[in-house]
């Protein structure tokens, strides 16, 4: 069959322009698919880290992008988890790594918990391996031992500007041809679809399909096609967000931290240069100016680059309509409390890629498309509001828990969790069960109960199976190189 | 740690009710993973009543089963008569004389990140000729040839592609793990049920009253009656989910007939003017039946079509089967829990029945409330429906895909089908493998990838594109990766032994061997 040739326009600004843009340039330049990238104004502040999940590394692979000079250029750092600090309550740490091992095929949390109600008193992340070594400064590298133990993903901190650089520079060399303009006008064809974009300097692009990377302002799904947009508001305390880089830590933890205070919580991105500061709060308890303050104080150091930007979580009710298709923050915006903002933006591209029109007609793949990043974005979604429904922290900022009627499944699911030690396996799921009972269980939320199956497996073998898991963590954790050190000489090899 | 500081758990009586696979499945398995001073188990079941139990074609999940409860593979074949099942054949689906399989294995292998079927469905645009997709699974070019023998654990093998499951008879399948659980406290009551005792305010079910006027009191009572669904359907009054609108079929005719040789290491489906024929090979005799609808035939032309597919005599006056297609709104109400054909029926095409007990009884044990706890808690009934709801949609969409996209022109069942409106959910998977060969994905419940593709192939549903990204194979190298590919399948299966030497050599059932001593 020979191919219409397809021309797709990717237009917007930062990580949602450039990693779309790079990413269907490397994927689909050699299919016959010609893409052309419209870059407009950034808006990222000088000091801005760019945090992203384990699941990056799939597309940094497609891009060719190597972790030493990825870590190198942008002078980043390994991230390991979030480890979450309250007044007043033990940290605890989300690790995007695995918890412990299963014990004759029983899930290790209701073993541990059946452990804990007997008196064992090693906390949880006491078995995440990449948790103790994070915590203690470490890396942890992946092995043998280590994959038959379990998970141990990491993401990482990036300076945004010199990545979004990197990602630019390979969009060119995957041939995705640039343009610049400072505004566009939508031009529809008599079919209703995008005809063309006209930039600044009135030159027309023309293409079969248009990409709406253009972040919060969606110029042309909610602008120009006029698509509804769903507001998650009222579950979430935040609507405004500082954004600030504070000096670097002269250890640089491979962690990103979370620091609750009364008003508000900080999410700190350790990196090489510089500490990447977010500061969420609600504009009606603060002004600008006191959330500056907070942040300072919250973050233990003097900040500069201070942004302040709006927050309006919410999601398109159709990600893709006629010929367009919105990704990133265009298509969903999300709270920024748990570093998903990249994996919403990774989730469109590559389901956008699955689906990417082999032909002129794309209905099937459209709807495939409108349902699938639904199902996706509601399910980040609910284990964002799970954390702000469960938060048992004080302060004005945390008075107002959300309610959980965003979806039936969330309360069913959190429902399921408390009887049960058990998350509800759902399709399109983003976070691991393992992510899930750590972060309920960090916020006091203890299940009443596990299967009996937990409860025929013998004392002895439960024993041995603890004390053998103890053992590897701490062996293992010995063993890793120390972050800092790590990172300079992976940073010097190559230079 | 120790276990002094747990408080003394109560005990929680469970009642089940009905002894066919359902019943003994669910005993076994709850048996395997509950302790017996936490949880009693009673089984009620009564000689009186039969079971359905024909013979039975499985899914290779049965083996984890069977596995689970330590089941030596074969001293469990020879006691329920079983061969080996590589897949279905489905005979007459799309134009009659047609034939595909439905492998329990991959059809060729990834490249580049770019799916199988799409390497094909180029090369075949292309005009390369790679021959029918089928050619490109092991598992099938085993079973065409009759052949058998375990996959080997070599990731990079051919020989590894694929999984195996088996025929048995499922009566003897259940007294086999009747006696299982009976050495392992799991207590048999004989006896059939007079009344069901009800709590007068909650409703939930308290005891059974037997016939003998024995008792048997419980906290948690699960339903395995059959088609009765006695507790469940009858005494709670769970309300049914009529699928027939999809799932024409409400009657079987099973007559068993004499083994033939060769023993062929699959199940066959033939379709037939009102529904279709299966025939399942046992070591003792081959298992034979017809599934219709009784509202595109009579049951007299059903039985004189059913004796005319045989391939040998049969041995016994064929049996008539109803049933209705669907299930029960919920399988878990009050403190009753219902498994097996009590919470649902679908026709026997895929070879499910089996695999929704186990998944049914895998669930159960995640959920089951604690000692002394009530057996009412919603929570664990929501999730537990949430599942098996799931469990029941998954095959019922793959099921109604072999009737809706069917080529039998002029046959009023069939082309009922073919115009029939189907769920949303069948759907869209259908329009997307029609617009760029892109199989379902989704993580829970039946089936893989690879069994949507052969039935979506098999069935006739034709692409009209295929991906991108498999445009950046080059022909020449695709051209050869196909062809080796076809020889290296050819080549392995062409030394496997045949299956009925290696059922013969592995597991014979005994009376069997008896006989051929003679």
């Amino acid at each position: 069959m020979s191919r219409e040739a397809l021309r797709v326009a990717v237009v917007g600004r930062d990580a949602d322009l450039w990693l779309t843009a790079s990413v269907l340039g490397r994927a689909l330049g050699s299919t016959g698919v010609r893409v052309i990238a419209i870059e407009m104004p950034s808006r990222v502040p000088a000091g801005h880290v760019t945090a992203t999940l384990p699941p990056i590394e799939a597309l940094h692979e497609k891009l060719k992008i190597e972790e030493a000079s990825l870590l190198r250029t942008t002078r980043g750092s390994f991230s390991f988890g979030q480890n979450v600090v309250a007044p007043g309550r033990q940290a605890f740490f989300h690790a995007w790594g695995a918890y412990g091992a299963s014990i004759d095929g029983n899930p290790f949390f209701q073993c541990w918990l059946r452990a804990v109600r007997s008196g064992l008193s090693v906390p949880l992340q006491g078995f995440c391996p990449s948790a103790i070594a994070a915590t203690n400064g470490r890396m942890l590298l992946p092995d043998d031992a280590t994959v038959a133990f379990g998970r141990t993903d990491y993401g990482y901190h990036l300076n945004t500007l010199a990545y979004l650089a990197l990602l630019k520079s390979l969009s060119a060399a995957a041939g995705v041809v640039l343009h610049r303009t400072s505004r566009i006008t939508v031009q529809r064809g008599a079919d209703g679809d995008i005809a063309a974009l006209l930039l600044d300097d009135s030159t027309a692009i023309k293409a079969d399909l248009f990409v709406d990377a253009t972040r919060e302002s969606s110029l042309l799904a909610s602008e120009a096609l006029e698509v509804p947009r769903t507001s998650w508001q009222a579950h979430f305390p935040a609507d405004r967000a500082l954004s600030s880089a504070a000096p670097a830590f002269t250890a640089i933890p491979p962690f990103a931290e979370i620091r609750i205070t009364p008003l508000g919580l900080a999410v700190l991105h350790p990196t090489q240069s510089a500490t990447g500061v977010v500061f969420a709060f609600s504009s009606r308890q603060m002004s600008d100016e006191v959330a500056a303050e907070q942040a300072s104080r919250s973050s233990g150091a003097a900040l500069r680059d201070v942004a302040f930007s709006s927050l309006k979580p919410g999601v398109l009710t159709r990600c893709w309509e006629r010929n367009c298709i919105a990704v990133g923050a265009a298509a969903c915006s999300v709270d920024p409390v748990h570093d998903v903002e990249m994996h919403v933006l990774q989730l469109g591209i590559v389901h956008l890629l699955s689906l990417f029109p082999v032909s002129g007609h794309f209905d099937a793949e459209r709807l495939e498309y409108n349902r699938l990043m639904r199902s996706h974005y509601d399910r980040l979604r609910d284990f964002q509001i799970a954390f702000y429904h469960c938060a048992p922290f004080s302060g004005d900022f945390w008075a107002q828990h959300p309610t959980l009627d965003a979806s039936e499944a969330l309360a069913d699911r959190i429902a399921i969790y408390k009887a049960r030690a058990l998350i509800a396996p759902m399709e399109n799921e983003s976070f691991s069960s393992e992510s899930w009972e750590a972060v309920l269980l960090g916020l006091g939320v203890v299940p009443e109960g596990w299967s009996p199956a937990i409860n025929a497996i013998s004392w002895q073998r439960l024993n041995d199976e603890f004390g053998r898991m103890l053992q590897f963590v701490r062996a293992k954790v010995l063993e890793q190189p120390m972050h800092g050190a790590y990172l300079d000489s992976l940073c010097a090899s190559g230079a | 740690m120790n276990e002094g500081v747990q408080p003394a758990p109560r005990i929680m009586r469970i009642v089940i009710l009905g002894g066919g696979t359902a019943g003994w499945m669910t005993a076994a398995g709850l048996r395997r993973q509950l302790k017996p001073e936490h949880y009693s188990i009673t089984l009620i079941e009564s000689d009186e009543i039969g079971t359905v139990g024909v013979g039975e074609a499985t899914l290779p999940h049965i083996k984890l089963f069977n596995d689970a409860l330590g089941l030596n593979e074969a001293e469990f074949m020879r006691a329920t008569h079983a061969t080996f099942k590589l897949g279905i054949q489905f005979r007459d689906w799309g134009q009659p004389g047609e034939s595909y399989m439905h492998p329990f294995g991959a059809f060729g292998e990834p490249w580049r990140g770019v799916e199988f079927q799409h390497q094909w469905l180029k090369a075949g645009l292309m005009g390369a000729d790679p021959g029918p997709l089928q050619d490109y699974s092991y598992a099938i070019a085993a079973a065409r040839g009759n052949a058998f023998e375990f996959p080997n654990g070599d990731p990079k093998s051919i020989r590894s592609t694929y999984a195996y499951a088996y025929h048995f008879d499922a009566g003897l399948y259940a007294s086999h793990l009747r006696a299982w659980a009976l050495p392992r406290g799991v207590a048999r009551i004989e006896g059939q049920v007079l009344q069901v005792k009800r709590h007068p305010q909650g409703g939930e079910i308290n005891a059974l009253l037997l016939k003998s006027g024995e008792l048997v009191t419980g906290d948690l009572f699960v339903d395995c009656s059959g088609f009765r669904s006695l507790l469940l359907g009858q005494t709670l009054g769970v309300g049914w989910e009529d699928w027939n609108q999809w799932l024409s079929c409400d009657r079987a005719l099973a007559v068993p007939s004499r083994r033939v040789e060769p023993m062929t290491p699959y199940t066959r489906a033939t379709a037939c003017e009102a529904g279709w024929c299966w025939r399942i090979p046992l070591q003792h005799r081959t298992g034979n039946g017809y599934v219709f609808s009784s509202r595109f035939t009579d049951e007299e032309t059903a039985r004189r079509t059913v004796l005319a597919g045989l391939d040998a005599e049969p041995l016994a006056e064929p049996r008539l089967l109803k049933f209705l297609p669907g299930r029960r709104r919920i399988a878990w109400s009050q403190n009753c829990v219902a498994i097996g054909l009590a919470s649902g029926f679908l026709e026997p095409l895929e070879s499910t029945s089996i695999f929704l007990v186990q998944a049914a009884v895998a669930d159960l044990i995640r959920l089951l409330p604690d000692p002394g706890c009530p057996a009412t808690d919603s929570r664990l009934a929501k999730e537990f429906n949430r599942l098996n709801e799931l469990q029941y949609e998954r095959v019922r969409d793959f099921l109604v895909l072999h009737y809706f996209a069917n080529a039998r022109h002029g046959q009023p069942l069939w082309d009922y089908a073919r115009a029939m409106q189907i769920p949303d959910s069948l759907q869209h998977k259908l329009d997307l493998f029609r617009s760029r060969a892109a199989l379902p994905s989704y993580q829970y419940g039946l089936f893989s990838r690879d069994s949507w593709l052969s039935v979506l192939m098999g069935q006739g549903v034709k692409p009209r594109a295929y991906e991108r990204l498999a445009d950046t194979l080059t022909e020449s190298a695709l051209t050869e990766r196909l062809q080796s590919l076809r020889q290296r399948i050819a080549a392995n299966a062409a030394r496997m032994s045949p299956h009925s030497d290696f059922v013969a050599g592995y597991c014979e059932s005994r009376h069997l061997a008896q006989e051929s001593a003679t």
